[in-house]
């Protein structure tokens, strides 16, 4: 699909995904888009910033390229890596005159025993693939520095073949949970977006979008259901996905309204801290608005 | 969406770099550090869209000029300046908009500038007490002077968390894991035999620190003295330190002690934190600690240091409810307690007993050597 004209194209195009985006993530998926910069996205766990890379990705009709960081991840786990074992058993298939020549060893460490992880893979597909990186607050310091010397050119250089370069970058979102303030060298380097919750009508409609086969008034009542959560001091406030992973539950049980019966019995798909469960327990009537359960 | 559409910008003027330039001004002015490039990615990101959209303008200076959550309250009033200035006059902003009368702040620095400034000439003749002494004064008796001398103290301290085991691994001839790389590299010396095979070893970090500091008003003589030390902290390389300010609420206070210059620093902390010198509710400061920051990573295998006299406002059993989900995420809590240094104290407030249960190490923090004693402990808590 060709790239989109304005932000309110993009809305279109990821609204085709099932994916709703209001119009300030359009608006900076748009200029991460036009201005060749990575979007940096953060916001509360379940908000939808990982779902964002995966919509525009969708949206272009092409692959999206995922690299997960965690603690110790390095260059050859999310660039590149040889074939190790392959290499070992080549070389010991080798005679002793074939292995002292120099082809050999450009064979050695040649394409054929070449890894290619998501950071390589998407600096060779450019604009062929959505790169997502995925909790960088995870990796450690190095590995930011590191990913700050691939997001700045784009292009890395691997010593036995050479330079690889991005024709053109791919589009690139950067997400974080903030568990560690990120180095502001990487962050002038992004543009940047805070995922809110969404309104409580865009919330319904996001639902709608993702669970369609439940119908508008559950879909409405466990969205609002959700916010009174959010009211309730939780230690783990539910996301949107939470919403939705509720709707898709109780559909599952077969209920059709929300009461505090099938609330009850489906609590666990939004709400997943024990002492926050004592705590709802003791309010459902109130929480799935029903005047017979008292409020709590 | 908060700013009406229909109403023009004022950027169809000719001079639209000036009035997007005039943007970071303002967001200077609310103490964000903006910088050319950051200024130079928005008027991009502005000339992209549709410069006459506010909307457009808001979002694209939202997504260029700030990278911090935190921020974005500031971005709007500065935003909500910039777009009202534009208006009203017609577009002449280039850094003539009347200067705002800055909201009064404590400055603690401030104040140790100008006693040390006064009571060197009058009362002390300029002469610091001598370091020694000063290292067993309490802190709530210190003079601003002595303050000052002392923070020269701290300075040097080195806090050094214990150490775990990293994820990352380095060469090592003892490690326990083949270095498949440089077995094949060295291979190729003999030929393709595997003479020599290589291997790695799991690398060891610090753990992370917090510090949570208590600056309520009961803690008035030893808050400056925490925060100065905290600053020295966070100076440290290579240990990853948090600081937090608490008094009724919670503040994070970890960027603004980023600043080379201590007084700087201590000013722009001072700055952030909103109830300097209120009341304390150590419950609910722990509780959004544990909620917005170590839930999500930040405690987790990490040593808290809680710098408070405990005297709680709120109720008991809140603070021990906290504090027990404070102990499932951290590796180690430490209670520093300037009321400890007293011979006679006995943990009895309220808010300090039902805390003492989930704490690991109950240490005193009145003076610089308890202080040393502190930095001494920390690499123990393995």
């Amino acid at each position: 699909m060709s790239r989109p004209a304005s932000p309110g194209e993009l809305v279109v195009a990821l609204g085709q995904q099932d994916y709703l985006a209001d119009r300030g993530l359009a608006t900076a998926m748009f200029l991460a888009l036009s201005l060749g910069r990575p979007l940096l996205l953060e916001g509360e766990a379940g908000v939808g910033k990982t779902e964002a890379a995966k919509a525009l990705a969708a949206s272009f009709g092409v692959e999206l390229v995922r690299l997960q960081c965690y603690e110790g991840i390095d260059a050859g786990q999310a660039l590149y890596e040889w074939d190790y074992a392959r290499q070992l058993l080549h070389i010991s298939a080798l005679s002793e005159r074939a292995a002292a020549d120099d082809r050999a060893v450009e064979e050695l460490f040649g394409p054929r025993f070449l890894v290619e992880r998501p950071l390589l893979k998407a600096l060779r597909a450019g604009a062929g693939v959505v790169l997502l990186i995925d909790e960088i607050d995870r990796a450690d310091d190095e590995f930011e520095a590191f990913l700050l010397e691939v997001l700045s050119d784009f292009q890395v250089t691997v010593p036995e073949i050479g330079t690889i370069r991005a024709e053109v970058p791919p589009p690139v979102i950067v997400t974080s949970n903030r568990t560690r303030e990120l180095h502001d060298a990487l962050k002038r380097r992004c543009l940047y977006h805070w995922i809110d919750y969404p309104t409580p009508e865009r919330e319904v409609e996001i639902v709608r979008a993702r669970a369609p086969e439940v119908a508008g008034e559950l879909a409405a009542k466990v969205t609002a259901a959700v916010a009174r959560l959010r009211q309730l001091d939780l230690a783990k406030p539910p996301g949107v996905a939470e919403t939705i992973d509720w709707a898709h539950a109780l559909r599952a049980l077969g209920a059709t309204v929300l009461d505090e019966a099938s609330a009850a019995d489906t609590l666990g798909a939004v709400v997943k801290d024990h002492d926050d469960m004592l705590l709802v327990r003791e309010r459902l009537g109130a929480l799935v608005g029903d005047p017979a359960g008292g409020n709590g | 969406m908060r700013w009406s559409a229909t109403r023009r910008a004022a950027t169809d003027s000719p001079d639209l770099l000036g009035a997007l330039v005039a943007l970071g001004v303002e967001l200077r002015r609310e103490g964000l550090a903006v910088g050319s490039g950051q200024v130079i990615a928005f008027a991009r990101a502005v000339a992209a869209l549709d410069p006459s959209d506010r909307d457009d303008v808001y979002w694209a200076g939202r997504a260029s000029l700030i990278s911090r959550h935190d921020d974005i309250a500031a971005f709007d009033r500065a935003f909500r300046r910039w777009a009202g200035a534009a208006r009203g006059m017609t577009m002449k902003v280039s850094g003539e908009l009347p200067r705002l009368t800055a909201t009064e702040q404590p400055d603690p620095a401030g104040v140790l500038r100008r006693r040390a400034a006064t009571e060197t000439d009058c009362e002390r003749g300029g002469v610091a007490s001598s370091a020694d002494a000063l290292r067993h004064k309490r802190f709530a008796d210190c003079t601003a002077e002595e303050l000052a001398a002392l923070a020269v103290l701290m300075a040097r301290l080195r806090l050094r968390p214990p150490s775990r085991r990293a994820r990352r691994t380095r060469p090592s001839p003892r490690g326990r894991y083949p270095d498949l790389r440089r077995t094949v590299r060295r291979s190729m010396r003999s030929s393709g035999e595997m003479l020599d095979p290589s291997w790695r070893q799991r690398r060891i970090r610090p753990r992370r620190l917090v510090l949570l500091l208590d600056v309520s008003g009961s803690m008035a003589g030893y808050s400056r003295a925490l925060l100065q030390f905290a600053h020295s902290a966070s100076r440290m390389g290579g240990v990853p330190t948090e600081v937090f300010c608490f008094g009724t609420r919670l503040t994070r206070v970890t960027v603004a002690l980023r600043h080379r210059r201590p007084d700087q620093a201590l000013a722009r902390a001072a700055e952030s934190v909103v109830d300097w010198e209120g009341g304390t509710r150590i419950g609910d400061s722990v509780r959004s600690f544990v909620r917005d920051w170590g839930r999500r990573g930040m405690a987790r295998g990490a040593v808290v240091v809680i710098c408070s006299d405990g005297l709680d406002r709120g109720e008991p059993s809140a603070l021990a409810a906290e504090m027990t989900r404070l102990a499932r995420l951290t590796h180690r809590i430490v209670w520093v307690n300037p009321l400890k240094g007293d011979p006679r104290y006995q943990p009895l407030a309220r808010g300090m007993s039902a805390a003492l249960p989930f704490v690991d190490d109950f240490v005193s923090g009145h003076d610089l050597a308890s202080l040393e004693a502190l930095s001494a402990l920390l690499p123990e808590l393995i």
